[in-house]
C-alpha cells in the first residue's frame, strides 16, 4: 500500500441549479517521501483533489487512504485530529494568524498535539531554523515581507512532522526572486527531511522542481505528457 | 485548552476599541443592575428585619408624613403598662423633605438614655456622654456622615434645625445610617415651636412571645375615643405602608435589572457575532491545522465570556466602591432605604456576567464551529 492511496475519488457540489463535478473518478497513488506536484488549468480540480487528500474537504465518492487511515469515513472531530496529527497544510495566501508572532504561529499546530512545553520549544526552534526565520520569530506577520510570511507557514506545516505537506499554490501570491526561494525550500524539505510533498501550482516553471508532475485534464491525470495507467496513477 | 488562552486574549486586543467598548458598556449596565438589587435588598432588609416583628409603631391615624403626626407623649405611660409590653421609646420625627428624595435628612429625637437602649449602635468617633450632656448635640449616621462631610465637632444645620455633631455611629441595620438622632426635647422645641409633650411616634418593643397584632389591637382600642386616635402596626409593616409607593417603584424597577441583564447579552452577542463573521478564514485555518469544530466553540466561548465577565467584575466592583464610599440612600416620609452593598449581589452580578458571557456566545461558537472550511478558506 501508499502512503496516499486515492481510490475512484468523485467530487460534486451544486451550483444553483447546475452540479459541478471537478473530480470524476480519479485515483492516484503517492509513495513516501515523494514530492509530486499537481498541475492544471483553473477549475481542473487540482486544489479540490489536494484538499480532499488533506482531509479539510469530503468526497463525495470513492476512497482516500493515507498511511494506513481511511479518512473518508471519519467523523468530523475525528478528522480534525487526524489532521492536526498527519497534514502539514501551506496556503497560497500564507494565512498567519495576524495576532501571533512567526513563533507563536509556528508552535500552533504542536499545541494541539501532546507535548511537553519544552519539547514544543526545541521543535519550534528547529522549524524557525530550517526556514532560516530565527531572527524574525518575534516579529507578527505585518512586520514580515510576503516571503517571510510563507516561510514561517512552511515552517508551521513542517513542525508536527506530519506525514504529508501539503502546499497549495505556494508560490501564486509571490515574486519571481521570492518564488525560487519558496521552491528551493520546499525541495530541501522533502531532500532533507524527507517529507512526502503534494504541490498544487498553476506554474510549470515549478511544477517541474517536484520529482513527479502530474496534470489534471478534463478529470483525466497526465503525467510526464501522457495518460498514465503507471501502479502511481490510475484515471477510473 | 488554558494553551489557547494568549490567542483569545489577543485576538480581543486586536479590536480593542470594539472590545472595550464592550466591555464598558457591560460594566455600566452590571453597575446599573448591583445598583438596582443594593436598594430591593435595602427595603427587604428594612422590612423582613427579625426585630421589626417584635416592636410597633403607633402613629397618629390616617397620618402618613412624619410631620402631620402628632400623638401626645403621655400614651407612652399608658402603653407600658399594658401586657406585654417591654418597652416604650417616645420619637419626634423631622424630615426636610417628605416626598421621596435621595437626600433627605431625618432626624429622630429621642430620650439620650433610651437611645443606648432600644438601638444596636457602635460610635465610631465622639461619646454617648458628651451626646448625653449637651442639648443641641446630635449623632450622626456613618451613611449622611460621608455624604455631608460631617464629623465630630461639627455644626450641622437644615431646615431651620441647628445640631452639634458629638459622635458618628454604625448602626447594625443598614437603614439607620441615614439617620441623625438628637435629644427629643431639643426637636420638640426646634425652629421656635413648642412641641413639648407631643411626639411622632410611639416605639414600642415587645417581650418576647407576645403575639404583635394583639397588643397593636388593645393599643388602638385604647386611644380610640382619645383626643388623637391612633394607627398602631409592627415597625416592619408600617416601614412598608410609608414607603408603599416607593416600594412599588422598587418592585417595578426590578425589571430594569433584568432589561440590563438583556442589554449585557445583546451587547456581547453582537460583538462575538462580529468577532467571529470577521474571522471565518482564521478559524477555518485553525481547522485546518487540527483543531476540532468543538474547540473552536469553545474558543469563541471563551472570548464571549471573557468579555463578559471582565465587564462584569469593573460594574460590580465599581458598583461596590460607589455605594460603600457614598452612603446612598433613599427616604420617603421620615423612613429611608439604604442602597446595601453586599458580597451576595456581587456574586450575583459576576454569576449573572458569566452566564450572559456563556449564552451570548453560544450561537456564534455554534456557527463557527459548523463552518465548511473550503469556503471558508476563499473568504476574503
Amino acid at each position: 500500500m501508499s502512503l496516499v492511496d486515492v481510490l475512484n475519488v468523485t467530487k460534486e457540489y451544486a451550483n444553483g441549479e447546475e452540479t459541478i463535478r471537478p473530480l470524476d473518478g480519479v485515483s492516484l497513488s503517492i509513495e513516501e517521501g515523494d514530492y509530486v506536484s499537481l498541475m492544471g488549468a483553473s477549475g481542473s480540480g487540482k486544489s479540490t483533489l489536494l484538499n480532499l487528500i488533506a482531509g479539510i474537504d469530503q468526497a463525495t465518492s470513492g476512497e482516500i487512504n493515507v498511511a494506513g487511515t481511511e479518512i473518508t469515513k471519519l467523523s468530523r472531530g475525528k478528522l480534525a485530529d487526524w489532521r492536526a496529527a498527519h497534514i502539514g497544510y501551506v496556503f497560497q495566501t500564507h494565512n498567519l494568524i495576524p495576532v501571533l508572532t512567526a513563533y507563536e504561529n509556528v508552535e500552533l499546530p504542536l499545541l494541539l498535539l501532546p507535548m511537553s512545553a519544552a519539547e514544543r520549544r526545541k521543535r519550534v526552534e528547529i522549524a524557525m531554523e530550517a526556514v532560516d526565520l530565527t531572527s524574525r520569530a518575534s516579529h507578527y506577520p505585518r512586520q514580515m515581507s510576503g516571503g517571510q510570511e510563507q516561510r514561517v507557514g512552511i515552517a508551521r506545516a513542517i513542525v508536527a512532522n506530519p506525514t504529508v505537506v501539503v502546499a497549495d499554490e505556494p508560490t501564486g501570491s509571490l515574486d519571481d526572486e521570492t518564488t525560487e526561494q519558496i521552491l528551493q525550500l520546499l525541495s530541501r524539505v522533502n531532500d532533507e527531511l524527507g517529507m512526502t510533498l503534494l504541490m498544487v501550482t498553476h506554474d510549470a516553471d515549478a511544477g517541474k522542481r517536484a520529482k513527479r508532475q502530474i496534470r489534471l485534464e478534463r478529470g483525466r491525470l497526465m503525467e510526464n505528457g501522457k495518460e498514465t495507467t503507471s501502479a502511481h496513477l490510475r484515471t477510473a | 485548552m488554558f494553551k489557547f488562552v494568549p490567542y483569545v486574549l489577543k485576538s480581543l486586543w486586536r479590536h480593542r476599541a470594539r472590545t472595550l467598548l464592550t466591555v464598558s458598556g457591560t460594566a455600566v449596565a452590571l453597575l446599573v443592575f448591583c445598583f438596582i438589587g443594593s436598594v430591593q435588598q435595602g427595603l427587604l432588609a428594612l422590612t423582613s428585619d427579625a426585630s421589626a416583628d417584635r416592636t410597633l409603631i403607633v402613629f397618629q391615624e390616617n397620618r402618613f408624613c412624619p410631620q402631620s403626626s402628632r400623638l401626645p407623649q403621655d400614651y407612652g405611660g399608658t402603653i407600658a403598662k399594658m401586657s406585654g409590653v417591654r418597652d416604650v421609646v417616645p420619637i419626634k420625627v423631622f424630615t426636610n423633605n417628605c416626598r421621596a428624595s435621595l437626600d433627605a435628612i431625618v432626624f429622630q429625637g429621642m430620650p439620650p438614655e433610651k437611645l443606648t437602649t432600644a438601638r444596636d449602635l457602635s460610635l465610631t468617633s465622639g461619646s454617648m456622654g458628651s451626646f448625653a450632656q449637651q442639648d443641641d448635640a446630635a449623632l450622626v449616621g456613618a451613611d449622611v456622615a460621608t455624604r455631608r462631610g460631617l464629623a465630630e465637632g461639627d455644626k450641622f444645620t437644615i431646615g431651620d434645625v441647628s445640631v452639634v455633631v458629638r459622635g458618628v455611629f454604625q448602626s447594625s441595620v443598614a437603614a439607620e445610617n441615614n439617620l441623625i438622632y438628637t435629644h427629643l426635647e431639643f426637636l420638640q422645641r426646634a425652629r421656635g415651636a413648642n412641641d413639648v409633650g407631643t411626639v411622632t411616634q410611639l416605639e414600642v418593643h415587645l417581650a418576647d412571645g407576645v403575639d404583635p397584632d394583639h397588643v397593636a389591637k388593645q393599643i388602638d382600642q385604647e386611644f380610640r375615643s382619645g383626643p388623637v386616635a391612633t394607627t398602631t402596626r409592627t415597625k416592619g409593616m408600617f416601614q412598608a405602608d410609608t414607603l408603599g409607593d416607593l416600594a412599588e417603584l422598587i418592585g417595578f424597577v426590578h425589571w430594569l435589572g433584568y432589561a440590563c441583564v438583556g442589554l449585557v447579552l445583546s451587547l456581547v452577542a453582537t460583538t462575538t457575532v462580529m468577532s467571529v463573521q470577521d474571522r471565518i478564514k482564521e478559524h477555518a485555518v485553525l481547522q485546518t491545522l487540527g483543531l476540532r469544530p468543538l474547540r473552536v466553540f469553545r474558543l469563541v466561548l471563551i472570548e464571549s465570556v471573557v468579555l463578559s465577565t471582565l465587564g462584569g467584575i469593573l460594574g460590580v466592583v465599581g458598583s461596590v466602591l460607589i455605594l460603600s464610599s457614598t452612603g446612598m440612600s433613599v427616604a420617603a416620609e421620615g423612613v429611608t432605604i439604604a442602597f446595601e452593598p453586599s458580597a451576595v449581589l456581587a456574586v450575583q452580578g459576576l454569576i449573572v456576567s458569566l452566564a450572559v458571557g456563556i449564552l451570548a456566545g453560544l450561537a456564534p461558537g455554534w456557527h463557527a464551529s459548523r463552518t465548511e472550511i473550503v469556503p471558508a478558506l476563499r473568504h476574503a
